[in-house]
Order: structure tokens, then C-alpha cells, then sequence
């Protein structure tokens, strides 16, 4: 049972989860800015750039309960300059960049997951599956 | 929780950039209606889009909606043509205020937006089916 645990509360498998509910959420954002591409006045939104710091904080302190406790969260981002006349700040190239990496980012994470839980069953089984 | 993220706020921007193509290829199949059912030479529509906060796909999140289709009250070009049977007594014909190469603009634009929001589709698409063979 220990070994079960240790694997569901180890810092990188928590560090994972988080990672990808901050990538649900990056998507999200980015979903909403490609919405309103067209609208004026619009303001992207942005992971926050204070979760951010936090985030990376507590992944380098290696402690699964902080990581598990920093909540995602975004902002609007009114200060990337507008260089269109509606105020509109959505560059819809830099966002479909974003979606990409973002996706594949997503991709690693899920690997890792899968990779942890393989592990687990490898462990559990005896024999590579 | 939606199990492909944000497909409400998506799905919004498919509607609106569709509408607003609906527009423009309304404007362009009227760019030489001199009588519309009000009696008048045809007004150009123009599409606006308004942001709206959506609460299910987490705070800051804004899908869109077209808020107003509104008409180009700019006067039409005045053409000479006694013969066209909306002549007025001096053979004057009001034509509709439609620029085609403005409408194309628009109707471009719009395409690339809607191509935009389909890759956000796609994209959510493929981790909703990561995410579903963890562990596989």
C-alpha cells in the first residue's frame, strides 16, 4: 500500500495533474481569444502571471502538497499593446502558436501519466505490459 | 465539465463568423438591388460582435455572439441611366452602397477567423482523446 500511495503523492505525478489542468485552462483561454478575434474593444486573457511564479515556485520546492495547492487562475492581459484601431489585442497568429504548443504540451503530460501508471502496473504484474 | 474545454466558447465564434459571412454574401448577391422590399436601393448590413462573459468554461472566459446587424446608412452612387426602370424623372438611379472588394475583405477575414476557431475544436479534440488513454 505505501509504495501505492508514495506513486499517487509522489511530487512529479501531483506536478503532472496540475500541469495539465493549467493546460485545460491555457486552451480555454486561448478558445476564448480566437472567439473574439473579431471583436472590438476585446481584451486577451492570460494565465496569471502571479500563478505562474507561484506554479514554478512550488514545483522547484518539490513538496506535492504545495503544488496540489497552487489554484489556477487567469487575467485579462491589457497590456499587450493593440495594433489595431478597435482595441482589439488579439494576434491570431501568436494564439494558434500557442494552441499548438500548448496541445502538445498536453501530449508530454499525458505520456508521463500513463508512463506513471504503467510503472504501477508493471509492479503490480511482474512483467513489462 | 465539458470533457472537450471551452466547446461552448467555440461553438459561439463558428456562429458568429458564419453569420457574418451570411452577411456579406447577402451584401454581395444585393450589390445591385436598386428596390428592396422597403422600395429603396439596398443598404449594405454590417455585422457587430459583442464579447459575453461565459461562466461555464471558468471566470474571464468570453465567448461571442453578433450583438447587431446594422445597416450603412452612406448614400449609394448616383448612376445616369434613363433607361433602367428605377429610374427617377431626371434617369437618375440611386445604386446600393455595396463594395464588393470591401465585402471580400470581410468575407476573407471571416473565413480565417472561423478556420482559427476550428484548430481550437481540433486541438481540444486530440487531449480530450489523450486525456481519455491515460494509462493505456
Amino acid at each position: 500500500m505505501e509504495m501505492v500511495a508514495s506513486l499517487f503523492n509522489s511530487d512529479n505525478y501531483t506536478a503532472v495533474k496540475k500541469m495539465m489542468d493549467v493546460s485545460a485552462i491555457r486552451h480555454a483561454a486561448i478558445a476564448s481569444n480566437l472567439a473574439n478575434v473579431s471583436t472590438p474593444g476585446y481584451k486577451r486573457v492570460d494565465l496569471s502571471k502571479s500563478f505562474e511564479d507561484e506554479l514554478r515556485a512550488s514545483i522547484k520546492s518539490r513538496d506535492a502538497d504545495e503544488i496540489a495547492e497552487a489554484a489556477p487562475r487567469t487575467e485579462i492581459d491589457a497590456l499587450t499593446p493593440s495594433t489595431r484601431a478597435d482595441g482589439n489585442n488579439v494576434q491570431i497568429d501568436s494564439e494558434l502558436l500557442g494552441l499548438t504548443q500548448n496541445t502538445m504540451n498536453f501530449n508530454v503530460l499525458t505520456d508521463f501519466a500513463s508512463g506513471s501508471l504503467k510503472q504501477l502496473r508493471h509492479a503490480i504484474v511482474g512483467r513489462p505490459v | 465539465m465539458n470533457v472537450i474545454s471551452a466547446s461552448s466558447i467555440t461553438g459561439s465564434a463558428l456562429d458568429a463568423e458564419k453569420m457574418r459571412v451570411d452577411i456579406v454574401s447577402q451584401n454581395i448577391a444585393n450589390a445591385h438591388t436598386t428596390k428592396g422590399i422597403d422600395g429603396k436601393p439596398y443598404q449594405r448590413r454590417i455585422v457587430a460582435f459583442e464579447s459575453l462573459l461565459d461562466a461555464a468554461a471558468g471566470p474571464n472566459m468570453q465567448g461571442v455572439r453578433v450583438s447587431e446587424i446594422k445597416r450603412d446608412e452612406t448614400p449609394g452612387e448616383i448612376v445616369n441611366n434613363p433607361q433602367h426602370p428605377h429610374a427617377d424623372d431626371d434617369g437618375n438611379v440611386t445604386m446600393p452602397n455595396v463594395n464588393i472588394p470591401f465585402e471580400m475583405v470581410d468575407m476573407v477575414t471571416a473565413t480565417r477567423a472561423y478556420e482559427a476557431n476550428l484548430a481550437v475544436v481540433r486541438n481540444a479534440r486530440q487531449m480530450a482523446t489523450q486525456a481519455l488513454s491515460i494509462g493505456r
